[in-house]
């Protein structure tokens, strides 16, 4: 009899306990939902106003105090944005290379980061960790020497000066050899005995299980090529090699010299929304690529 | 030690004069294939005109083809060619500001051109008639004199530059208001202060007065009071003076009064303040002469300007020294090998500058003033002016008051620095304004003056 | 046998990599190195026909003496270690929560993405005219024409108005201002990370958890920081490199002057002072701060790796 009361007070407790964990647990999911919607009101906030900027005249942009909204929506700030940029060749020369310098650099990390992963040779951790320390310099001061090296060479005005200077990215490296070390070493044996050569292995086995890192590489690289603006406008600002960011940035001077703000606001919405679609469309496999590379110092 | 040094300096400078008289005989333009590249800031509006012009250019030089780029600001063309020079492949001509040429001065990249103004090498052009690859003197006279002397400023009385098209900073007053309440348009400083007050009497909550630009206020009251702000040789950072921090002292009164403003230190545009239809305005706006469309305020609802502006000569310290700055875009010829390419840069340097036609289209389509006085009697720019008036065409009225002080420009003095010392003097034009009472306020100027010059020394 | 062909093959792959670091990273850094030793070298002066640059450490201490270079390195450090800490904990927040829901979890994430897709110079705009106070302010007739959208909600909720970035604001309102934008954008891609490496975590150490109904702040605290040590410390040290060359923040709120009107380069960073040389063509003093940073970086670098070390679980 006892024991059957306690029994049944257990498991009333066990309910009551039950109901509290969930409301404590609604609770924790509203708080959770307030403080993200918060965090993401604060997040798009700015973006609000350089919309609302975007859609000023000049002279409602110069107004004071700002309006929150404008008086007159101008969407021909956009067209304007559009227009006084040359924007085929704009798109197509960024597409070019976008492109072509993702594909060689996913060649030469691959490459290299399959050798400092799978293989041992003299100096190695010396090596990886001079290119590291490499990501530590201020970029800056090698803009004046590379300038130099590629008019010595002769590739100002041409695509190979958009593509080839920084086709090396160290911290690509970095990130797919984390990657590859978490697939087993024993695979990479095993394909020996079996007398597959490199090449194959690295196709086969390591590219497919390094995809999801990959393809994060790929869509940072083609950011790089479509927000990249100081490098491109020093040795490539001819008509026919002219990148996206640049071209639009461009065609803001007005005739004294002042910059046309609100174009130039349209102009950034313009140049972020095309990255913007690419993320909301390949979330998945950058999230993926994330965290399959496993960052392991 | 030293002697022997100075000795030697002054031998190599001897000899350096002797290389360059010995250049100054120009060869005269034979006709050769060659292409040109001109870097600037143009719009697509003003390219069209660049375009139109160059295909005329062309009718006399049809073996000149020029290629232009339109790189950017004024500072991107700057770090383009500057960068460019190392390497050698600077383009043949370029927009230039006198800090930018000044710059360029470090690698004598900037062909000075002396030597082809004062040539008389007779050229032929395509149409078979003939001119002098020089200026004539008509040609020379013909040159609004501020505007000229721009590229003679560099401290070794050499010309670098020639001027393309200008501007300078105007008063904008709201005609409006001055006529309502019977106010002058002041002339000078002392007037300024009277008309302030005056405006805040009958609008306590306006700031009567903003000027846009700290860095022109500064070096304009410099020149009206004949006081030392740089110098292109020797010492260069010289406006660490008691008068200079005088005139800093009183224009401190008066912005703690409320009488004026600047961009900076109100924020935002004072062309906005100037324009702005909510309570907090000002009546008078001290801006640059291309901008005057930017000082008219929006029309109403019912079609019509809220006011009519008034454009009049900035206030002087002193009506006997009229001084108003020049700026805007002029052009600078590089060096190159092959000395064709240099005569056809300066054929076509020149064709732009003195060419009436280009000078009246370029200054009407962008807003700055012609450079050449000629340009007054060409039959679309007088339709032009005669259209001013304080509203639709703001910018005729601008441009006309401009042709109107053509006695009071002045530039100074360029040398690689002069854009530092003009930044640190806006800084510490605001820095000194804000200076809050009861503090010791002698002793804070004169700290911002000492630190001012110390950050340009370093510069160096 | 095995051993030796590794070591050729391993240089064959490396080959391209190497090449192209050693021409376009490599040159420049011993460039670099060469430059920050000719006492006020320039490039332009050197294509004029300067030739004889004093070799010296002449550079270097007329970086250290700048007026500017103390302020500098403060609030460089400064920054760093305020926005590091605060922007780590945040995006570890924001990425444990958006791991914890289910509903609009995708479309939150793509929000907080938001940030990393558009320049940095233009959005620097846009703060700072949410910041900005037009008027005339700290005059004996103060006149306010607008008090900026931040100053509008403050005033909304009660609060009184902060002169944030104006004439007169004070030193730690222009480093608030500082700090919420570079929070604000190193957000998206601290959150990338650790929200990856969430997702990599077994689930059965939170099922664990469960059954002993531990409180959530434990749970994260106990499991969560733990299991992401290894992300954390990577996003830690990046953040640390990051914000020593933060600039272009700054010029984006502050513009040039890299400070507000009356105390102009009182926000000076470290990448600021090499600007400062390049501006004037001082090539060789651009890179003796270049250097100087550098060693600065090395040093905390390797500082936080050996903390990571010890605190980071494997």
């Amino acid at each position: 009899m006892a024991e059957q009361t306690t029994r049944v007070m257990q498991a009333r407790d066990m309910q009551k306990t039950s109901i509290q964990q969930k409301i404590a647990s609604f609770l924790g999911k509203a708080g959770i939902y307030l403080f993200l919607f918060l965090m993401a009101g604060i997040v798009l906030f700015p973006f609000y106003w350089m919309i609302n900027s975007s859609l000023k005249s000049l002279a409602e942009y110069r107004l004071s105090p700002p309006t929150f909204w404008p008086n007159q929506v101008l969407w021909t700030n956009y067209a304007d944005a559009f227009t006084t940029a040359n924007l085929g060749t704009l798109f197509k020369n960024t597409m070019i290379v976008g492109i072509v310098s993702t594909l060689l650099s996913l060649v030469i990390t691959v490459l290299s980061a399959f050798a400092f992963a799978r293989l041992e040779f003299k100096g190695k951790e010396l090596l990886f960790a001079a290119l590291l320390a490499t990501m530590m310099i201020p970029g800056e001061l090698f803009t004046i020497t590379n300038f130099a090296t590629v008019t010595n060479l002769g590739w100002r005005n041409t695509y190979t000066v958009l593509i080839v200077p920084f086709l090396v990215s160290v911290f690509y490296i970095y990130l797919l050899r984390q990657n590859f070390l978490q697939i087993p070493n024993e695979l990479y044996l095993a394909a020996k005995v079996d007398g597959t050569s490199d090449i194959k292995y690295l196709w086969k086995v390591m590219v497919p299980l390094a995809l999801p890192t990959l393809i994060s590489i790929t869509i940072l690289k083609m950011m790089g090529a479509w927000n990249s603006y100081i490098w491109p406008r020093l040795v490539a600002n001819d008509e026919a090699h002219r990148l996206i960011t640049n071209g639009l940035r461009n065609a803001f001077t007005d005739t004294t010299g002042d910059v046309n703000y609100p174009v130039q606001m349209a102009a950034v919405a313009l140049v972020s929304l095309p990255l913007f679609l690419v993320f909301v469309f390949l979330r998945k496999y950058i999230m993926s690529g994330v965290s399959r590379s496993g960052i392991k110092g | 030690m030293k002697k022997l040094v100075s000795l030697l300096l002054a031998l190599m400078m001897l000899l350096g004069i002797a290389g360059i008289a010995s250049a100054e005989t120009v060869p005269a333009y034979d006709g050769s294939e060659v292409t040109i590249t001109f870097y600037h800031t143009m719009g697509s509006n003003l390219t069209t005109v660049l375009d139109q012009y160059i295909a005329e250019f062309n009718k006399l030089y049809p073996n000149i083809h020029v290629q232009y780029t339109s790189v950017g600001s004024y500072d991107d063309v700057r770090d383009q060619v500057s960068t460019e020079i190392t390497v050698g492949t600077q383009p043949n001509i370029a927009y230039c500001y006198p800090d930018h040429v000044a710059l360029y001065n470090l690698a004598k990249a900037v062909q000075t051109l002396d030597g082809y103004i004062d040539s008389t090498a007779e050229v032929t052009r395509a149409d078979g008639t003939t001119e002098i690859l020089g200026l004539t003197a008509e040609q020379k006279a013909d040159f609004i004199e501020g505007y000229y002397n721009e590229g003679l400023q560099f401290g070794d009385g050499k010309m670098y530059t020639m001027p393309l098209s200008k501007s300078t900073e105007v008063l904008y007053y709201n005609k409006t208001f001055f006529e309502a309440n019977n106010l002058k348009v002041p002339t000078t400083w002392d007037e300024v202060a009277e008309v302030c007050e005056k405006i805040l009497t009958i609008d306590p909550m306006s700031i009567p007065l903003g000027y846009d630009s700290e860095g022109n206020w500064f070096i304009t009251m410099t020149e009206q009071l004949q006081t030392p702000y740089t110098s292109a040789t020797g010492d260069h950072f010289l406006f660490n003076t008691p008068e200079n921090q005088a005139f800093i002292k009183e224009f401190r009164e008066w912005y703690q009064e409320g009488y004026l403003t600047t961009q900076k230190l109100y924020g935002a545009y004072t062309s906005g303040l100037f324009t702005s239809t909510s309570e907090i305005k000002s009546y008078m706006s001290i801006g640059s002469s291309a901008g005057a469309t930017y000082q008219r305020p929006a029309k109403g609802d019912d079609g019509n300007y809220p006011f009519e502006v008034g454009i009049a000569t900035i206030p002087q310290a002193n009506p006997d020294n009229r001084k108003v700055i020049s700026q805007g875009p002029s052009v600078c010829i590089f060096k190159k090998d092959n000395p064709q390419e240099m005569i056809a840069s300066w054929l076509f340097v020149k064709y732009l500058t003195t060419t009436v036609d280009f000078q009246a289209e370029f200054s009407m389509a962008s807003g700055y003033v012609p450079v050449i006085k000629s340009v007054a009697q060409n039959p679309a720019y007088a339709e032009f002016l005669a259209k001013a008036d304080g509203g639709d065409y703001v910018s005729a009225l601008s441009a006309k008051v401009c042709l109107e002080q053509e006695d009071a420009y002045y530039t100074s003095p360029a040398f690689n620095g002069s854009s530092t010392a003009r930044d640190e003097v806006a800084g510490l034009l605001t820095k000194c304004l804000t200076i809050p009472d009861g503090s010791d306020v002698d002793a804070e100027i004169q700290k911002a003056f000492n630190e001012a010059v110390e950050k340009c020394n370093y510069s160096l | 046998m095995v051993e030796s062909k590794q070591q050729w093959k391993a240089w064959l792959y490396l080959a391209p990599a190497i090449v192209l670091l050693l021409v376009f990273t490599v040159w420049p850094i011993i460039n670099t190195v060469v430059m920050a030793f000719m006492e006020d070298y320039s490039g332009l002066a050197s294509i004029g026909g300067e030739t004889s640059f004093r070799i010296g450490l002449g550079n270097f201490t007329k970086v250290a003496q700048n007026a500017d270079f103390q302020s500098a390195l403060r609030n460089t450090m400064l920054l760093c270690l305020i926005t590091v800490p605060v922007s780590t904990v945040l995006a570890l927040l924001i990425a444990v929560a958006l791991h914890a829901i289910k509903p609009l979890q995708k479309a939150l994430q793509t929000i907080f993405f938001l940030p990393y897709v558009t320049n940095s110079i233009a959005i620097g705009m846009v703060f700072a005219a949410m910041f900005n106070v037009i008027g005339s302010v700290g005059t004996r007739r103060p006149l306010i024409s607008s008090y900026g959208i931040i100053n509008d909600v403050i005033r909304f909720f009660g609060g009184n108005w902060v002169n944030w970035i104006n004439s007169g604001s004070d030193y730690w309102a222009n480093m608030f201002v500082l700090i919420v934008y570079i929070v604000w954008n190193a957000l998206p891609f601290k959150i990338l990370i650790l929200l990856g490496g969430l997702t990599s975590i077994n689930k059965q150490y939170y099922e664990a958890a469960k059954v002993d109904s531990t409180p959530r702040w434990r749970v994260l605290w106990r499991i969560t920081v733990p299991l992401l040590s290894p992300m954390l410390a990577y996003v830690i040290i990046t953040g640390f490199i990051a914000g020593f060359k933060e600039y272009t923040s700054i010029v984006g709120i502050y513009g040039e002057s890299m400070g507000p009107v009356h105390a102009p380069h009182r926000l000076n960073t470290m990448v600021g002072l090499i600007y400062d040389s390049l501006a004037s063509n001082n090539q060789g003093r651009a890179s003796a701060a270049a250097l100087i940073l550098f060693g600065i970086i090395l040093v905390v670098t390797l500082i936080n790796l050996w903390v990571s070390k010890k605190r980071v679980h494997y």
